[in-house]
């Protein structure tokens, strides 16, 4: 097996320092990049993001990121996505009009439903009841993550692993089908259990 | 589940970290002492979220390339979420924050005078990264908003309340002036100035000392979230034993496991 090396997109929306810092702790190689090119001495891919589906998928498209995404992953490689990097794996988004996402995972990015008591957006720690596979070792659960969102998804109709979370309703927090993972919280802020689970998920071959 | 927060806030000014009294600042110790000296790390263990405030006024260029700087220090060991700000008056001066590493940023003047350019921040980088403080000091019974590292009065706290129904932002940290550094407790009798319910989270600071004052804040449901400045008593286990007494007093905490 050669050497394990990160790559964390920066597609320009929100701030990526926290991953970088987290992966740079941890003590893997990583790159930061820009554009689409040079992805083939990777091993991983991780997408971090903040921001409204629509503009962010739009941006991502136009800049060649689908397919180089979609081509990654095709080779099983590990690809993670962070809160909208989460949600841009879902078919689409209807933040500030209609998105489409990457489709690996067959379901649809809302805002939390009107009904819900709770305040928007769903802002702090929240425990995540997850699915206790392979990503999960060594992480109780439940276990206290970091959320910052007004949307998510709620239903999938998908053979995808889901660890789930509840705020007013129950939401999807972490999905995962083969090697690619999403999480809708971030565990780049989420003290060393998420340090634990972005180590467990670089030890994914 | 809703849980409540602990929120540590750093005072930073010209190189070095502060304790405030009553908005007086003394110098304490610079990026170096805080990491080495007082178990900072540690600390961070066992809070939901950290706040670093500059509070040089009007500050240059220099000052605030010197800001970044320390916090790019800090924060390398540190995975909460982090607040930057002071003194925002724009939206370049709020991408800067962003782009050097805040979840986000810290709004006080702007709320004040010119809500435009804080809708401005929120539709790009969204309601949840503006955190709004106003300062505030009661007066012959009333409460006033203070501006300008609380040297101007602005507009009583209800108006000041009554101004952001139309206002895109996540929380509202309320800060007494008369309290801060104080120990002596929080002032949760501001919240009566509220006319209208809100829904959005309130967290309140100044005067937190010991444990007791975070169960007897935290309690009340409609209060989100603690904030403390106070740099000795909690440093080192101090916030530590803080959570896990509210904890056991029944206050709805994340509980970290180490």
């Amino acid at each position: 097996m050669s050497k394990k090396k990160v790559a964390i997109i920066d597609a320009g929306f929100g701030n990526i320092s926290s991953v970088n810092n987290a992966i740079k702790h941890l003590g893997f190689d990583f790159d930061i990049i820009t554009t689409t090119s040079n992805l083939n001495t990777h091993t991983h891919l991780i997408l971090p993001g903040v921001g409204s589906f629509n503009k962010a998928s739009k941006k991502l498209k136009s800049l060649g990121w689908f397919d180089a995404i979609k081509d990654f992953s095709k080779k099983s490689k590990p690809f993670l996505g962070i809160c909208l990097g989460m949600q841009l794996m879902f078919e689409s988004g209807d933040e500030h009009g209609d998105g489409e996402g990457l489709g690996f995972f067959k379901g649809k990015c809302e805002k939390f439903s009107q009904q819900n008591k709770y305040p928007l957006p769903h802002v702090g720690f929240n425990l995540v009841k997850h699915s206790e596979t392979n990503i999960w070792k060594n992480i109780p659960s439940p276990s206290p993550f970091y959320f910052v969102h007004s949307y998510r998804i709620s239903n999938i109709k998908d053979e995808a692993i889901i660890s789930k979370t509840f705020y007013g309703e129950d939401f999807i927090a972490f999905i995962e089908k083969k090697k690619i993972f999403g999480a809708q919280f971030h565990p780049e802020k989420s003290h060393n259990v998420g340090l634990k689970l972005l180590k467990n998920f670089i030890d994914q071959n | 589940m809703v849980y409540k927060r602990i929120i540590y806030a750093l005072l930073y000014s010209k190189g070095f970290f502060h304790l405030s009294r009553n908005f007086r600042l003394q110098q304490v110790g610079n990026v170096e002492w805080l990491k080495n000296n007082f178990g900072f790390g540690e600390t961070c263990d066992y809070i939901d979220e950290l706040i670093i405030t500059l509070t040089t006024p009007n500050p240059d260029k220099k000052e605030i390339a010197n800001y970044f700087e320390d916090i790019k220090k800090l924060k390398e060991k540190i995975f909460v979420p982090i607040t930057l700000g002071g003194g925002i008056r724009t939206l370049e001066q709020a991408k800067n924050c962003f782009t050097n590493g805040a979840d986000k940023i810290l709004i006080n003047y702007l709320a004040h005078n010119n809500m435009e350019t804080i809708n401005k921040i929120s539709d790009i980088y969204g309601e949840q990264a503006i955190t709004l403080m106003v300062d505030y000091k009661k007066i012959g019974g009333n409460n006033y908003s203070f501006i300008n590292s609380a040297e101007k009065k602005s507009i009583s706290l209800k108006d000041y309340f009554n101004s952001l129904k139309n206002l895109k932002f996540g929380d509202l940290i309320i800060n007494s002036i008369q309290k801060d550094g104080s120990g002596q407790g929080l002032d949760a009798d501001c919240l009566n100035d509220f006319l209208y319910d809100l829904k959005k989270p309130i967290l309140l600071m100044g005067g937190a000392g010991k444990p007791e004052h975070f169960v007897s804040i935290l309690k009340n449901e409609k209060i989100s979230g603690l904030v403390t400045a106070n740099l000795f008593n909690f440093l080192g286990t101090g916030l530590e034993l803080a959570r896990s007494y509210s904890i056991e007093k029944g206050i709805r905490l994340i509980k970290f496991s180490q």
